[in-house]
């Protein structure tokens, strides 16, 4: 706590930190108030869309909004497939990225230029590759399927896993993996036994970063989905366009589409934390 | 691979090494490669083969409205070069997302030195802190939109409320408000990731330094250039390269908020080739007009990430 | 790893992030929870789809009580289909489905309301006569065209019948979306039927001489104002005192800004003149703009096939629609059409032009379905009059039903489409209350129970058709979509700032490129073409041909 004894402060009369509170709560509000306004949207008759002043508590809720959001507009269809498919992309990209990690960082396979060649993908702007998967997906018949979807995601996701994943092992001493190589062990008993189970943290972290960008991934989904394998963020489309400002739905779909995000959010914080200072810190 | 597992379950069971069959040497001896083949494999054929595919696109006609596939030359990317939207969403792509970063970067700053102190719900705080993390662009576009939207939005009530004046201002469709407002979503949803990565960063600097400086009677502005900024620098780097590239394919918010609109004001450069591809169909033209967004980007990332990783390795 | 090197690990993140790790128990827990959050969440993931299948499992159809005149509608269009007469469209179509049952179609519609009459009656209604199942499948408004031509692309056969606008019908049917009729026709409809349609709807869908899918919705444009406050007696002095002429529905459309900004200068901030949709990429842009250049005598192209948008027609549309934004309620810019919707059935705008459930709406005759709750009840039913769009009228867009080329089953979705537009069917479903289906037959217009559907229903019929009377198309060529992306986006900059002028010569430069990339030569043939088809300017309405219908 030396650390911060000596941050620049300014304190008020009582020693309290007015500076810090102000600015914290400033951000705090910040953040808060489009939730709010988005939970006070959903269940507001549309009578009340217009009232000046706007109307903060409706004073006769209604759930209208979300039977439409989830029926009506097929929400549900679009949690679910979102559900299946961000999971499934999650597990794999995991997979995968642990395997290519370990072997980058361990073997230093291909030397910089393959880490370097991963890590570019990440930044490999979509619009660039979108259309030709597109035509490719066409044509091998997985256009408009989950599967279609997960192999996107996994390829779209691989690049931060590897990269975190590699940092990981890199702080990882490696001197059990040597032990049981000594004893006769192979490198995959070796990997699986030893370094997976001591990189489960990591493998975690790099999991649920791999899950909030399926989950909240938009550009792939709008264009390589259409009526079954469709996700929740592009069931906003129905709410741009002709007919416009459906607002109690749309926000009702917003916050349905919170909901996995903030248990999400909550279970895994730390990991979250952890994930990105991943390959940042250096012991 | 298979293989490998079987061996290790027998390996379980046997408590000793057992003897390796000549597949399992054989993978054994290859096993980096084994390792890292399934990921290349599938990068390789969704990333890179789309990407030489695209490049071949980009020289023939492959559009909806006009039939066939004949060679056309360097035609698309003429029609994208001679494009005024195309040169604006390129100005429009760098403007927003330099503003967007750099804003991002010093709140991100400034919240992530308020937090480093520890405090009574600090843990709450933070679990607040960084929700806008997980939740789509898509959803944060239509949460800003249904505040700021004229006349449904409650912000220029508010504003009114609190200034004592009448505000008529068009959030979404005037000249500069809208670009703030682009910015305010895109601040909103990431400044929280900078925040995370920074405050990482100072706590990882070692607190001795600080006190060294205390006893030295070096004021806290200058500890902060001598002490936080050169050792906080790595993580600046960091969240900076991961930010900017990514901000830089802003669309989400785009497409919910504005629209594009007014005109072609809040065209992006990824939006730009989105509407050319996948409204008007005009697929080869913006295949063509990918591949040179994607080498400005790749211009960006080769300085970028090139030296991350450098620092990395090394 | 010793402790020693698992303290060093450690050591190396940092104190304040493992912080959050030290609820952390073994890594095996870890590894266990997260399993046990992904099988929870798969297995909910079935559950969850089985759940959502069953809401959405179509029961039998919804149909309204008999004694309403909904109720009747919907009994009419039952007998023709069960019991005839036998040679009608909608009993000949049924007869010969019968013998696809149990195939399933899937079928387009606009998300949210406009897939409620499939999904609630007419798919319902179909299914129970033959057999025949549906699934619909709702889309954005611009995705009706883009998925539609994606799924072509991907030869998946994955629609059946497809709603289109009838703008789209050139791209679709040169790009082989879209499969021509003639021969069902010929096959299966009763001819009479299509000379139900009022004239300006009958030639849609006909392209290059075949006909390429049933008109099915009259979007025509129309002006609906506040009878109470144009009738105002004070309004009406300080209106004659001001411009010496009486307050009424504008004529013209300088006449239009001019009433808008009185009654806003008179009544704001309680009531304002005009409300618009301009909102970006809110079709309300085009259609205004279009409505109101040709109106002014402007001309899409030469006979070179120049966009002529630069003219001084041109300039005098969009001087005039932002001296009309100008009048109009605070935020008119950024609404869309729901939104206006909202702020005229509360009573904050005196006068708009819309589709035609605007007055359906007003007369809180929408309202008694749930599904329109995104719309305010109407404060203002009883108080709206009904007249013609200065000059003419934009038939704002429409919707063909149209058979996808790639339709596993072309005869059955055929027979659909035959059924659901044959006037006893269509009748009912544009009759319904959260129907977007809007009235196109003269036989809907001439209905006596959707006369009686709501108090002042017969004048909006006749208004409806009127207006189809002088109303004008919007352009139906390749490329449509592309120079109407061109106008909406030369308005949008307007309303922020660009000079007309220069906003006119970049969307004109935008219109030739078009033209250009699809071939001067044969664009010319398809603006051509269109310029046959009456209502395709203002010279050739159903009226100035001689083919008006005259209801009163």
């Amino acid at each position: 706590m030396a650390v911060a004894a000596t941050r620049p402060r300014t304190r008020g009369r009582w020693g309290i930190p007015v500076g810090r509170i102000l600015l914290l709560g400033f951000f705090l509000v910040f953040v808060l108030i489009p939730l709010y306004w988005m939970l006070n949207t959903s269940i507001k008759p549309s009578d009340d869309y217009l009232a000046v002043p706007p109307v903060w508590f409706p004073s006769e809720p209604t759930l209208i909004h979300y039977e439409a959001a989830l029926f009506t507009y097929r929400g549900l269809d679009g949690l679910i497939n979102s559900l299946i498919i961000s999971l499934s992309a999650t597990v794999l990209s995991a997979l995968l990225g642990t395997l290519m990690a370990y072997s980058l960082a361990r073997y230093n396979t291909g030397g910089q230029h393959l880490s370097f060649w991963v890590l570019s993908q990440r930044f490999l702007p979509p619009i660039a590759i979108v259309l030709p998967v597109f035509l490719i997906y066409r044509n091998i018949g997985i256009y408009d399927t989950h599967i279609g979807l997960i192999l996107a995601y996994v390829v779209f996701t691989l690049p931060v896993s590897v990269w975190m994943m590699f940092a990981y092992f890199r702080q990882m001493p490696k001197s059990m993996e040597e032990a049981a190589l000594v004893d006769g062990w192979t490198r995959w008993q070796a990997f699986w036994r030893v370094a997976v189970p001591l990189a489960a943290p990591g493998i975690v972290a790099a999991a649920v970063f791999a899950f909030i960008a399926c989950w909240t991934e938009f550009f792939f989904a709008l264009l390589l989905t259409s009526r079954d394998a469709f996700t929740l963020p592009t069931v906003f489309r129905a709410f741009i366009g002709f007919q416009g400002a459906q607002y109690g739905e749309a926000a009702a779909l917003a916050i349905v589409s919170l909901g996995p995000s903030i248990l999400l959010g909550v279970l895994a914080q730390r990991h979250l934390v952890r994930g990105l200072t991943l390959g940042a810190v250096r012991g | 691979m298979s293989e490998a597992v079987e061996t290790t379950m027998r390996m379980e069971s046997a408590g000793a090494p057992p003897r390796l069959s000549s597949l399992a040497r054989w993978s054994d001896r290859n096993f980096k490669w084994l390792l890292v083949a399934p990921a290349v494999l599938l990068i390789l054929a969704l990333s890179i083969y789309p990407l030489l595919f695209s490049l071949v696109v980009s020289f023939i006609n492959y559009d909806f409205q006009v039939p066939g596939h004949a060679f056309v030359g360097f035609k698309n990317f003429e029609r994208v070069i001679f494009d005024p939207v195309a040169r604006w969403s390129l100005v429009l792509t760098a403007f927003l997302s330099g503003a967007s970063v750099a804003i991002e970067f010093v709140l991100g700053l400034a919240v992530a030195l308020a937090m480093v102190r520890n405090f009574r719900g600090r843990g709450l705080v933070m679990s607040i802190l960084i929700v806008p993390l997980f939740i789509s662009p898509v959803i944060v576009g239509q949460a800003w939109t249904l505040l700021l939207q004229r006349p449904f939005g409650p912000t220029n009530y508010v504003l009114s409320q609190i200034l004592g004046t009448e505000v008529t201002i068009s959030w979404l469709t005037e000249s500069p408000w809208l670009y703030i407002s682009l910015i305010v979503a895109d601040v909103w949803q990431w400044t929280p990731f900078m925040f995370v990565i920074l405050l990482a960063g100072l706590t990882a600097i070692p607190p001795n330094l600080y006190e060294a400086a205390e006893l030295d009677g070096v004021n806290a502005w200058q500890v902060f250039w001598a002490i936080t900024v050169p050792h906080l620098a790595p993580m600046m780097l960091l969240a900076l390269t991961f930010r900017l590239l990514d901000a830089i394919r802003m669309f989400d918010t785009i497409f919910i908020m504005t629209g594009g609109g007014p005109g072609t004001s809040t065209y992006t450069a990824s939006f730009y080739l989105y509407t050319i591809g996948f409204t008007q169909f005009h697929l080869s033209q913006a295949t063509a007009g990918s591949w040179l967004f994607l080498i400005f980007t790749a211009a960006v990332v080769f300085l970028l990430v090139r030296r991350l990783l450098r620092a990395e390795v090394t | 790893m010793n402790d020693r090197e698992k303290r060093d690990f450690q050591a190396g993140l940092a104190e304040e992030v493992d912080a959050f790790l030290r609820g952390e128990k073994t890594r095996r827990d870890f590894i266990t929870r997260f399993g046990q959050m992904t099988g929870m969440l798969a297995v909910s993931g079935p559950l969850l789809a089985s759940m959502s299948d069953w809401a959405l499992a179509q029961q039998a159809a919804e149909l309204a009580d008999p004694g309403t005149p909904l109720g009747q509608a919907q009994a009419a269009a039952l007998a023709a289909s069960t019991e005839g007469p036998a040679d009608g469209s909608a009993f000949r179509a049924v007869e010969a489905a019968k013998q696809f049952s149990g195939v399933t179609l899937n079928m387009t519609s606009e998300a949210g309301l406009q897939a409620l009459d499939p999904r609630n009656f007419s798919g319902p209604m179909w299914q129970q006569l033959t057999g025949i199942g549906s699934n619909v499948v709702e889309l954005s408004n611009p995705d009706q065209y883009s998925k539609a031509v994606a799924e072509h692309i991907a030869g998946s056969g994955a629609f059946d019948v497809l709603d289109i606008s009838p703008a789209w019908t050139p791209s679709l049917a040169d790009g082989g979306v879209i499969a021509p009729l003639d021969d069902y026709i010929a096959k299966y409809m009763n001819m009479a039927d299509l000379d139900d349609y009022h004239p300006l709807y009958k030639a849609l869908p006909t392209y290059k001489g075949k006909i390429w899918g049933f008109f099915d919705d009259g979007d025509m444009f129309a002006l609906y104002y506040r009878k109470d406050i144009f009738e105002d007696p004070k309004m009406q002095e300080a209106y004659q005192a001001k411009f010496g002429a009486a307050l009424g529905p504008p004529k013209s459309w300088e006449e239009y800004t001019q009433v808008a900004q009185f009654i806003t200068d008179q009544m704001a901030p309680e009531v304002y003149g005009a409300g618009h949709f301009r909102k970006a990429g809110s079709p309300g842009n085009q259609f205004d703009f279009l409505q109101q250049f040709r109106a002014n005598g402007g001309q899409l192209f030469d006979t070179d096939m120049k966009a002529q948008l630069a003219s001084p027609a041109g300039v005098r549309t969009l001087e005039n629609m932002k001296a009309a934004n100008a009048a109009s309620i605070p935020g008119n810019n950024e609404l869309d059409a729901v939104s206006l919707w909202a702020a005229f059935l509360t009573g904050k705008v005196a006068m708009i032009y819309s589709w035609p459930p605007t007055g359906r709406m007003a007369a809180n005759y929408s309202q008694s379905a749930t599904a329109i709750n995104f719309i305010p009840q109407s404060q203002i039913a009883g108080k709206v009059g009904y007249a013609v769009v200065p000059g003419n009228p934009e038939h704002a867009t429409g919707f063909n039903k149209a058979l996808s080329a790639d339709s596993p089953n072309p005869e059955a979705a055929y027979l659909f489409m035959q059924w659901v537009t044959s006037p006893p069917v269509s009748l009912a479903r544009v009759m319904l209350p959260y129907a977007l289906r809007d009235p196109y037959r003269l036989s809907h217009f001439k209905s006596d129970l959707y006369g009686a559907l709501f108090p002042g229903a017969r004048d909006y019929l006749i208004n409806l058709n009127n207006s189809a009377n002088v109303g004008l198309l919007d352009p139906i060529m390749p490329g449509a979509q592309d120079y109407f992306l061109s106008i909406d986006r030369m308005c949008t900059s307007v309303w922020a700032g660009t000079d007309p002028q220069q906003a006119l010569e970049t969307a004109a430069a935008e219109w030739n490129d078009t033209t250009d990339r699809l071939g001067v030569d044969s664009q010319r043939a398809f603006y051509e073409e269109f310029l046959k088809l009456p209502g395709s300017t203002a010279d050739n309405t159903v009226e100035k041909l001689g083919m008006a219908v005259k209801l009163d």
